[in-house]
């Protein structure tokens, strides 16, 4: 265990919209309307004539999220070794999630996510776990006119520069995913979300 | 800047037309797709399989699956497809070899069952064959020790390059055998001076000028692009059966080229053209220090060293990582896509690029993996194997055609 003994929030400190939201009206329910909807651009992805013409801004204005919705989406992914959750050890943090949402000019906009995480020791060997588990929770659950990209904070880690290079390659990521004892580990990690 | 009556990004007549994508949709994240360079077909990785489309009707012509135990990164087929056998046989095999993410390459063949010379292309361009079943995977060439991520081969036919997270590139040499099998490969050489992973190789097409080099070099010219962030240009030294890497570019990404320029594209947006000088006396580089050579272990003997400039970058257009570029040996537009979904043509006019046509969005909202030149056989043209389009690959696993006007 690289870090034996962590400093650890509170749950109640984690900045979170959760408990101010009306009760959910099911089980999971919460991003339904993202993972479940009929998103606008499939209605003419197949009809080429109206390729990049047809404007549909409600589904952007319905699925901007903002840096809280981000939060909530990845601060309960677990610690591959210690008993909590990234929220709780701070290495997800609130100010250091970045989202651009669609510029409006373009047919239906790409929104991006920039997380920057903070190990919690500046050797970390699982930072590149860490990061990948967060890639991973953010691109099953967010629309695919998001682009997510996981960083390590500037100056967190001794490999930091490295290690977000990684975390960037898309080839790595997706070899990565297909390696049995990551992808299991990622699963792990990401029990605790229950989106 | 971003007004649609900018002129500069909207140009006055579109030369982009989207086609109707070929069916079906794969359904999954689609790496890239290769046009056969003779026949009307074209091979599109997806997963662990690869889906055979017929350019004539653009549909599914047949399927590779149970190759390989992970994905299909890269595909090739082998320019060579008819050979005669002791029983004077026409033979006529389409050979097609992956690039898989489980370390290996394997080697495919499709035989024609009719034996007639003219049979597979009737057979192709009428494209309702049987499906999977007359692929067979013929062996497997094993050698690096992860992902590969691309492979290709020259323009004869005889030399495979495959490329790998591993840091190596290995170069096969198909030795004939029999036909029957995927033929006998011997191993020519193992390239190791990448700093970290090799993402790209191109071999340079067969074009006047390649061999310029005489009697130093034989005709054949590697490109390879790193995660270290150089390209490498490797060459044989002629006679010897010694490869060589003999220009390092720093600053590089995905490649592909029209000798002596090469074009890359690199995760920083950027599209850079590259160009061999011509040679001239060479000033003493043997010391270190500020020269990139001075890193270098000295396998760059001085006279084989050629001197590689960037001399162009092409119009920034992409906002994310570029994946791929396309450069026509046609017309010579260079056609770019990447991670913000956009593709960009680009024409060389005067001294510079200028940005010729850009589509948003390309693939909805998904990322575009790949773009190729490939002809077209459909029946939408009236210049059947004449004329060129483009062919977008992306996450969203559509594989669709372009329509390329440009006044």
């Amino acid at each position: 265990m690289d870090n034996a003994n962590p400093t650890i929030l509170n749950v109640s400190q984690l900045p979170s919209r959760a408990q101010k939201r009306a009760p959910r009206a099911g089980p999971d329910s919460k991003y339904d309307a993202i993972v479940l909807s009929h998103p606008a651009w499939a209605d003419d992805l197949s009809d080429s004539d109206e390729f990049g013409g047809d404007e549909s801004e409600d589904y952007v204005s319905e699925n901007s999220l903002d840096e809280q919705e981000i939060y909530d989406l990845i601060s309960t992914v677990m610690d591959p070794e210690h008993p909590h959750t990234l929220g709780e050890l701070n290495v997800v943090r609130l100010p250091d999630i970045h989202v651009t949402p669609p510029r409006p000019g373009s047919p239906r906009g790409l929104a991006t996510v920039l997380v920057e995480l903070t190990p919690t020791i500046n050797h970390c060997s699982l930072a590149t776990i860490i990061g990948l588990a967060v890639r991973v929770r953010l691109e099953r659950v967010l629309p695919p006119n998001y682009r997510v990209d996981v960083r390590i904070k500037d100056g967190s880690h001794a490999q930091d520069g490295e290690v977000s290079k990684q975390l960037s390659d898309k080839e790595r990521v997706a070899a990565a995913l297909e390696n049995n004892t990551l992808a299991g580990m990622i699963d792990n990690m990401l029990k605790t979300c229950t989106v | 800047m971003t007004t649609p009556s900018d002129p500069e990004k909207q140009p006055p007549s579109s030369a982009l037309t989207p086609l109707p994508p070929f069916r079906p949709d794969l359904y999954q994240r689609a790496w890239l797709s290769i046009p056969h360079p003779t026949l009307p077909l074209l091979a599109t990785a997806h997963a662990t399989s690869v889906t055979i489309f017929s350019l004539a009707n653009l549909t599914q012509h047949s399927t590779l699956t149970g190759g390989h135990a992970r994905s299909v990164r890269s595909v090739a087929w082998q320019p060579t497809t008819t050979t005669i056998d002791n029983n004077n046989n026409n033979n006529n095999t389409l050979r097609l070899v992956t690039g898989s993410f489980d370390a290996t390459a394997g080697v495919w063949s499709y035989r024609d069952k009719t034996h007639s010379p003219s049979a597979l292309e009737q057979d192709v361009t009428g494209g309702d064959s049987d499906d999977s079943d007359e692929w067979e995977f013929n062996l497997v060439l094993e050698g690096h020790d992860n992902e590969i991520k691309s492979c290709a081969f020259n323009p004869a036919g005889n030399l495979l390059a495959t490329c790998s997270r591993d840091k190596s590139i290995w170069i096969w040499e198909d030795v004939g055998g029999d036909g029957d099998d995927g033929g006998d490969w011997e191993t020519v050489v193992v390239l190791q001076e990448h700093d970290a992973d090799v993402k790209a190789i191109a071999w340079c097409p067969d074009v006047r000028g390649r061999n310029e080099v005489k009697g130093v070099f034989s005709v054949e010219v590697l490109a390879s692009a790193s995660y270290d962030d150089t390209v490498r240009i490797w060459r044989e030294e002629d006679g010897e059966g010694e490869w060589a890497c003999v220009a390092v570019l720093e600053g590089g990404g995905g490649t592909g080229g029209r000798f002596p320029r090469l074009v890359t594209a690199s995760a920083d947006g950027g599209v850079r053209i590259w160009e061999r000088e011509e040679a001239e006396e060479e000033e003493d580089v043997g010391a270190a220090g500020s020269n990139p050579w001075g890193a270098i272990p000295g396998t760059v003997r001085r006279e084989m060293r050629e001197e590689w400039t960037c001399k162009a970058v092409l119009p920034r257009v992409h906002t994310r990582d570029v994946y791929s570029v396309a450069w026509s040996g046609k017309s010579g537009i260079v056609a770019t896509t990447g991670s913000d979904g956009v593709m960009a043509l680009y024409r060389e006019e005067g001294n510079g690029w200028k940005l010729v046509d850009k589509v948003e969005e390309a693939h909805g909202p998904y990322e575009v993996n790949h773009v190729t030149w490939c002809k077209r056989w459909d029946a939408g043209t009236e210049m059947k194997g004449e004329e060129e389009m483009l062919v977008t690959t992306g996450d969203d696993g559509v594989v669709r055609p372009w329509q390329v006007r440009i006044a």
